[in-house]
Order: C-alpha cells, then sequence, then structure tokens
C-alpha cells in the first residue's frame, strides 16, 4: 500500500509536469475531435502522430498517444447518440438506447450519462492497473485459443440476449454475420475465399464501411421517409444536465459496466466489443422491466459506455506489464516505444518504473481533462439536432464517405458503405436489428482463428474445449445464458398456440 | 483527404531546407506503404521518408495502402506514374506473394532502388517446452516429426518463410501454428501455448533476459546487435543464413537521369549516420545498398522461396 502510494506520487510527478500535461491535452483534444468524426479512428491518428513523437522523451509520446486513444472513446459515442452513427465497435451499443434517447429529446442526458460513465470507469481502472496491474496481466497468459473460443462464443450469445425483438431473427443475424465475416484469407492456409477475385476482400470486410452503411445511412433513409413534414429529427432538445433522479438511476449500471469492461479488456481481439455488448446484456438481465432498454433506457447507455472505457484503460495492462499488445492501438504504441530503444517484456516497470507509473498517472489526468472538455461541449452537440435534416444528412453522408476512405484509402469500401446502406434499410423493414450482426462479423473471423488453432494444438481433438477448466467456465456460462433467454420464450410460445 | 493533408502538413514540418538544389524532384514525393501504419515496416519507411526528406529537400508523404499480404500496396506502386515521385516497400513476403496469390505482381513488374537491411530470424523456445539448445531442438524435431509446435505468421508470412526456410536447410519437421503476427505469437509461446517460435530478436530479447523463454540461436553470419549473447546458428553448427529484408522499389520505366537520381539520393539518406543510429535505436539491422544488390537479393530468394513454397505445397498460382 505504502508503495503504492509512492509508486503514484512519483507517476504524479512525471504527469504533472508542463510538457506532459501538455501533451496529455494535445491527446484528448485530438483524441475527442476524431472520435466525432465518423470514420476516422484513433488508429490512424495516433500512427500519423508517431513520426512527431521521435523527438519527444518517450514518456511524453506516450502519454500524448494514450490520450488519443481514450479521448476518441469519449468522442465515438457523440455520433452514435446524434446520428446513430457507430466510430468504433465498441459503441454499435450505445446507438439503441443513446439515440432513442435523443429522439426523445433526451440527447443532452445522454450525452452526459456517456461522459459521467466514461470517467468514472476511465479513473476506477486506473486505479486497478495501479494496485494490481502485474498480476492481472498474468491472467491474460492463462488463456489459450481454447478459451478464446468460449469467450467468443459467450458474446455471441449476449447478442441474442441483448436483441429486443424475436430470438430467431437475431440468431439470424448473427449467422448472417459470422458468414460475411468468413470473406477474406483463410487463416490456416492462406487461401482467398468468397473474396470475388477482388484483393479488396482478401482482408475481408472492413468493420468501418459495414457499420456506417448499417447504421448510418440506413438511418438516413427511414428518416427521409418516415419525417414527413418536420425538419428536425428530434421534436424537442430537453435538458443539457441528467437529474439526481437519472443519475441514481444510471450510477449501478455504470458499476456494472466498469466490471465487465476492466475484465474484458486484459483479453486479446475484442476486449472492448466484448465487454460492451455483455454489459448491455447484463444490465437487460438485471433490469426490473427488460423492454425498456432499447428504448431509450439511460442503463443502455451508462453500462456500455462505462463497460468500453473500461476495457480501453485496462488494455493497457498487458502492454505495460508484459509488453504484449492485445489490440492494434496498443500495438503501436509498442511500436512507439520500440523507436525510442525500449524493448517491449514484463521488465518495463523496474527498468523505466518513470514511464510505467507516469503513464499510469496521464491516465487519469487525462480522464479529468475530458470530462471538463467534453461537458461544455454537450450543449454545442445538441443544437447540431435543431439543424434542419435538409442540411444534416447531405453533411452525414459526406463525412462518412470521407471516414471511410480514411481507413484504409480506399474508394472500394465507399461503394461497399453503399451496399450495405440499403442492406440496413432492408433490415429495419423487416425488423431485423443490425447489432447483432455486427457482432458476429467482428467476432466470427476471430472465432475461427482460435477454433481451427486449437484444434491444430489439440491434434484434432475436440474434447479440449471442455477439458481446460477456463474454457468450460465460460462455455457453462454461454448455455445458461442462451438456456436463460430460450425457455422463457419457448414457454410463451406455447402459451399462445395452447390459447388458439 | 483529411489523413493525406494531415500527413503532408506533418512531412513537411520535418522536412529541412534542401541540401542540394535541384530540379529533381522539386515536388513532394510519395512512399507507398503496403502494410498497416505503427508497424515495423511502417516504421522502417517512416525513417526512410524523413531521411530522404531532408536528401531530396521536398515533403515525402507515407502513404499507407495495406491489404492482401501486401499486394494492394505493391499494385499501387507498379501502377505510378513512373516519374521518380513515388516509391515503396518491397520486402521478402513481397517475393513470395505472386507463388500464392494469382493477382499480386512479381518482382518483374518493380524498379529496384536501394536496400534497407535484412532483419535476421531467430528460434526461440518456451519455458515449458524444456528445449535447452538449438541441438535439442533439431534433434527432438528429427526424432518426432511434427510433435513440436511452433508459433509463426500465416503462409507466406516473414516468420513463417522463416520456420518453412529452416525445415529445408536443417531437414527437420514441425507443425507450423499460424499467429496474426508476432505479438499474439509471443504470447502464445509465454503461455507455452506453443513450444516455440521463429521471430525476430527485438520482440523477444527482454523475455529472454527475464528467463521467460529461451532463444536458441540466430541465423545471421554475425550475432545481433541488440542481443550479443545470443549465438549464431553457425556458432552451433548450423551453416544457415536466414532473414527477412525490406528495400525500397519503384514503378518500370523512370526515366533513366531521374532514375539515377532517385537511386542516388535514396542510398545517401540511408547512408547518414542520423539514419542509422534512429534505425539502430528502434532495433533494425541496417544494411543499405544500391540497386544492383536489391535485384540480386529478389533473384536470389525468389528462387529459394519458390522452392521452399514448392515443397510445402503452397504454390497455387504461376506454377513454374
Amino acid at each position: 500500500m505504502h508503495d503504492l502510494i509512492s509508486n503514484l506520487a512519483m507517476g504524479f510527478g512525471v504527469a504533472l509536469s508542463l510538457q506532459n500535461i501538455g501533451l496529455c491535452f494535445i491527446g484528448c483534444v485530438l483524441g475527442t475531435a476524431i472520435g466525432v468524426l465518423p470514420g476516422i479512428g484513433p488508429l490512424p491518428t495516433v500512427a500519423m502522430l508517431l513520426p512527431f513523437t521521435f523527438t519527444l522523451d518517450p514518456t511524453g509520446a506516450l502519454i500524448m498517444l494514450a490520450g488519443v486513444f481514450y479521448g476518441a472513446q469519449y468522442g465515438g459515442s457523440t455520433t452514435a447518440i446524434l446520428a446513430r452513427l457507430p466510430g468504433e465497435t465498441s459503441s454499435v451499443v450505445t446507438c439503441l438506447d443513446g439515440y432513442a434517447m435523443a429522439l426523445k429529446g433526451q440527447a443532452g442526458t445522454a450525452l452526459a450519462i456517456a461522459a459521467i460513465g466514461s470517467v468514472f470507469a476511465g479513473i476506477a481502472t486506473t486505479l486497478l492497473i495501479a494496485a494490481a496491474g502485474p498480476p492481472l496481466a498474468d491472467v491474460a497468459l492463462l488463456f489459450q485459443s481454447a478459451d478464446y473460443v468460449a469467450v467468443m462464443l459467450l458474446g455471441l450469445v449476449s447478442a441474442v440476449v441483448m436483441a429486443h425483438g424475436s430470438v430467431l431473427k437475431a440468431l439470424l443475424m448473427i449467422l448472417f454475420g459470422l458468414l460475411l465475416g468468413t470473406v477474406g484469407t483463410d487463416v490456416a492456409s492462406g487461401d482467398y475465399r468468397l473474396t470475388l477475385g477482388l484483393d479488396m476482400l482478401a482482408d475481408g470486410l472492413g468493420f468501418v464501411p459495414i457499420s456506417m452503411g448499417l447504421f448510418g445511412l440506413a438511418e438516413i433513409m427511414v428518416n427521409l421517409e418516415t419525417m414527413a413534414g418536420r425538419t428536425t429529427i428530434a421534436k424537442k432538445v430537453g435538458s443539457l444536465w441528467p437529474s439526481r433522479a437519472v443519475l441514481r438511476q444510471a450510477f449501478p449500471a455504470m458499476l456494472r459496466g466498469t466490471a465487465m469492461g476492466a475484465a474484458f479488456g486484459i483479453l486479446p481481439g475484442g476486449g472492448p466489443t466484448i465487454a460492451a455488448f455483455s454489459a448491455y446484456s447484463l444490465e437487460k438481465k438485471v433490469a426490473r422491466d427488460p423492454s425498456r432498454l432499447g428504448h431509450g433506457a439511460v442503463e443502455g447507455v451508462a453500462a456500455p459506455e462505462a463497460a468500453n472505457n473500461a476495457a480501453t484503460q485496462s488494455c493497457f495492462i498487458p502492454m505495460l506489464c508484459l509488453g504484449i499488445p492485445p489490440n492494434a492501438l496498443m500495438a503501436l504504441m509498442v511500436g512507439a516505444m520500440m523507436v525510442h530503444g525500449i524493448q517491449p517484456g514484463p521488465s518495463i516497470i523496474t527498468k523505466q518504473p518513470e514511464l510505467f507509473w507516469g503513464m499510469i498517472a496521464s491516465m487519469a489526468v487525462g480522464n479529468v481533462i475530458l470530462v471538463i472538455l467534453n461537458l461544455p461541449l454537450i450543449g454545442i452537440w445538441v443544437k447540431l439536432l435543431q439543424v434542419p435534416y435538409a442540411y444534416l444528412f447531405p453533411a452525414i453522408i459526406v463525412f462518412c464517405a470521407v471516414g471511410t476512405y480514411t481507413v484504409d484509402s480506399s474508394t472500394g469500401d465507399v461503394v461497399l458503405m453503399a451496399i450495405f446502406g440499403v442492406l440496413g434499410y432492408v433490415f429495419r423493414k423487416l425488423d431485423c436489428e443490425p447489432a447483432p450482426l455486427m457482432l458476429g462479423l467482428v467476432l466470427g473471423p476471430l472465432l475461427e482463428e482460435n477454433f481451427r488453432r486449437a484444434m491444430v494444438l489439440s491434434d484434432g481433438n475436440a474434447m479440449v474445449f471442455l477439458q481446460r477448466p477456463i474454457s468450460l467456465g465460460f462455455l457453462i456460462a454461454a448455455a445458461l445464458l442462451l438456456a436463460a433467454v430460450l425457455l422463457p420464450s419457448i414457454r410463451r410460445g406455447r402459451q399462445e398456440a395452447f390459447r388458439e | 483527404m483529411l489523413r493525406r493533408h494531415l500527413m503532408l502538413i506533418g512531412a513537411g514540418a520535418l522536412a529541412a531546407p534542401a541540401v542540394h538544389a535541384q530540379s529533381f524532384p522539386g515536388a513532394p514525393m510519395t512512399l507507398i506503404v503496403p502494410w498497416p501504419a505503427g508497424g515495423g515496416s511502417d516504421i522502417a519507411m517512416r525513417l526512410i521518408a524523413e531521411a530522404a526528406s531532408k536528401q531530396f529537400g521536398v515533403p515525402v508523404v507515407v502513404d499507407n495502402r495495406p491489404g492482401a499480404a501486401g499486394s494492394i500496396g505493391h499494385r499501387a506502386l507498379v501502377n505510378a506514374r513512373p516519374d521518380g515521385l513515388t516509391f515503396g516497400m518491397f520486402s521478402t513476403a513481397g517475393v513470395a506473394a505472386p507463388y500464392l496469390n494469382a493477382n499480386a505482381n512479381t518482382i518483374d513488374e518493380l524498379e529496384p532502388l536501394a536496400f534497407f537491411g535484412s532483419d535476421p530470424s531467430a528460434i526461440q523456445a518456451s519455458k515449458a517446452s524444456g528445449i535447452t539448445s538449438l541441438a535439442d531442438f533439431v534433434a527432438r524435431a528429427r526424432a518426432n516429426p511434427g510433435k513440436i509446435k511452433n508459433g509463426n505468421d500465416q503462409p507466406g508470412g516473414a516468420s513463417f518463410l522463416a520456420v518453412a526456410s529452416y525445415e529445408k536447410m536443417m531437414n527437420f519437421r514441425i507443425q507450423k501454428v499460424p499467429y496474426a503476427g508476432y505479438a499474439p505469437t509471443v504470447q502464445a509461446l509465454l503461455a507455452g501455448e506453443v513450444d516455440s517460435a521463429t521471430v525476430a530478436i527485438p520482440d523477444t530479447i527482454e523475455y529472454h533476459r527475464e528467463g521467460k523463454l529461451k532463444i536458441l540461436g540466430v541465423s545471421s553470419p554475425t550475432r545481433h546487435f541488440m542481443a550479443p549473447e545470443i549465438p549464431t546458428f553457425k556458432e552451433q553448427g548450423f551453416d544457415v543464413d536466414v532473414g527477412s529484408w525490406r528495400c525500397v522499389a519503384g514503378p518500370k520505366g523512370i526515366p533513366a537521369d531521374r532514375l539515377k537520381k532517385l537511386q542516388d539520393g535514396l542510398l545517401a539518406a540511408m547512408r547518414t549516420e542520423e539514419f542509422a543510429t534512429r534505425a539502430r535505436t528502434a532495433g533494425f539491422t541496417i544494411q543499405p545498398g544500391d540497386a544492383a544488390v536489391t535485384l540480386a537479393r529478389w533473384r536470389a530468394d525468389d528462387t529459394l522461396l519458390y522452392g521452399i513454397l514448392d515443397e510445402a505445397g503452397l504454390v497455387k498460382a504461376r506454377k513454374r
């Protein structure tokens, strides 16, 4: 405990130097800006900033790059709430209740809850890293391919739970997402599958064009069809600051979301995404009236936003404590360290204590900067909803197209976005939700890669999934969750049948 | 567009005043990187872009065109206007790509410009495997073919080509388990999910020093500058030189005078003290070479890798 305090004191000493506060601020501002712009994510931004950090000291460089990363998570919820545009995979879930709140005239409340949930989760997880980072990092090493398969299955099942319509439709959408996820290069043989001879499909269907199409463009089409006579999408704007009652309702959800996020963030791959989806499913399970979720319930914003921010912070644990980056962005951070001659590995804490503790302290500082930065902005964002839709929707389309193009400098992705826009409109007409599809698309390739690897490693013995305790535990959890969803709906189905 | 502009401003800010006032290039140049931003290749190329920018006195914009194991970026390079203002990265995996993917460009469609360097490959053993030395590893692999599980890239990737080369040159067979990049491979090795791996020295040296895994040897003629305590394969009785190299190439058809200036300028940029220091700090082994050196390496590896891929049953396009 004494060590922790003295270490944190040293960390804050580093993080609160004038230069590092400045760099943290720059990172947070940039992160917020790119988070708000749909499509342009933290990954290209950090890559672009990398050459500038050659001349900085490594601690300052990492503080700034980290600021971009978690800053983008704050900004990302803005478009999800205001325009049903998920900027990141992890903000797909925020679209559901966040946008529903905006339509009800509670956009300000939704944005404020998202920001408060994020800062709460951010600071709580930072403390967790400081107190228990190194032992937690070793947890990541306990997970092998078979265990990841079980985690992914649990994630997919949680998508069934969160659907508020028909369970059958949600299952079909997940399967369709998994199917789309098989497009690309076969992980084991390197063969191209379902690529239609196009090189642009060799790495699979991108998340950004598809989510922009299914959510953003489809929403625009539906709005243009149903608005008849009205000029703005939200009837009224309402209060900007959440009432005490709303905060009391949101707080337990934030706590649960933070716990989910911190736990899943340590795992490589779909960490923040699975965290956000699972947190939402949990809210639906614990809610007294689950039907509220999906129609503008404040818990539906608070839990996933807390979860994805907690996960973005806790994914620093394996990176800082083991040198293992759990996602592409953390890999960039490792790259930034290597440029400065710091080799990734477990020795960072002992050899570079100022870098380690300085970065952790800077995350606490950054979260405070972000909330100060973002709360006043809510008023401005909400005004966007009063812009006549005739001006707003062309702007959204342009931003979507630009954002999609910048991911890989590929015009093919813009065409893909348009195709999925039309498909998204068809799904809306059929009452099929796109969120389970997105989860299938994101987790499908990871599921396949880990499943095939697990089978190679076990020499083709499928029992490995039941023999490993971690895998078995997650599989049982998935089975229980699935039973909990299916049984009532089967019973209800029977009752209806009997009534006839 | 936004990204391009920002990069342009970025590169412009980094560019120092022209060393020699020349008519060529006289306009911003573009360096196509066929890999995503932030990876090892991207960092290597950004170092080159910075040095070339100082050398030529114009901004050099890095344009990441990732996808299809580099093939998308290589196509952009082959199709670029041959005015000497666009060049890009080419590497070991690019030589192998046309045999795996019918759409990929061959070395005959590119103009060699300058050689960056070759990062030697190495073999690492997990702590759980109990493998003690390179000789022990080879003996176990020969005694039980396919029993040792090795973490590597997907077929065609650098660490896959390295392990396939070792198998052919050192006469053993192990089970190749594909991972998406070095980081997950190292994680699997630390967790004991695989017995061995064939990734680069800078990614594993700290774990070796901490005793979390064991680097059995480095397959280059000399020891690695970052890990002088690791013996080479040759020192341990295996005369094997395997590594993955990076170079700079351009489209065919650049006018001769421009081509010469471009080749000379890139080589000079990579030979500066500042560049060497930066590259070494980042962990790259650099061996700046001219176009002839580059072409010779392409041709040698083309023959070698074709043989390896053919034997592994991976040649799916362009049978010889």
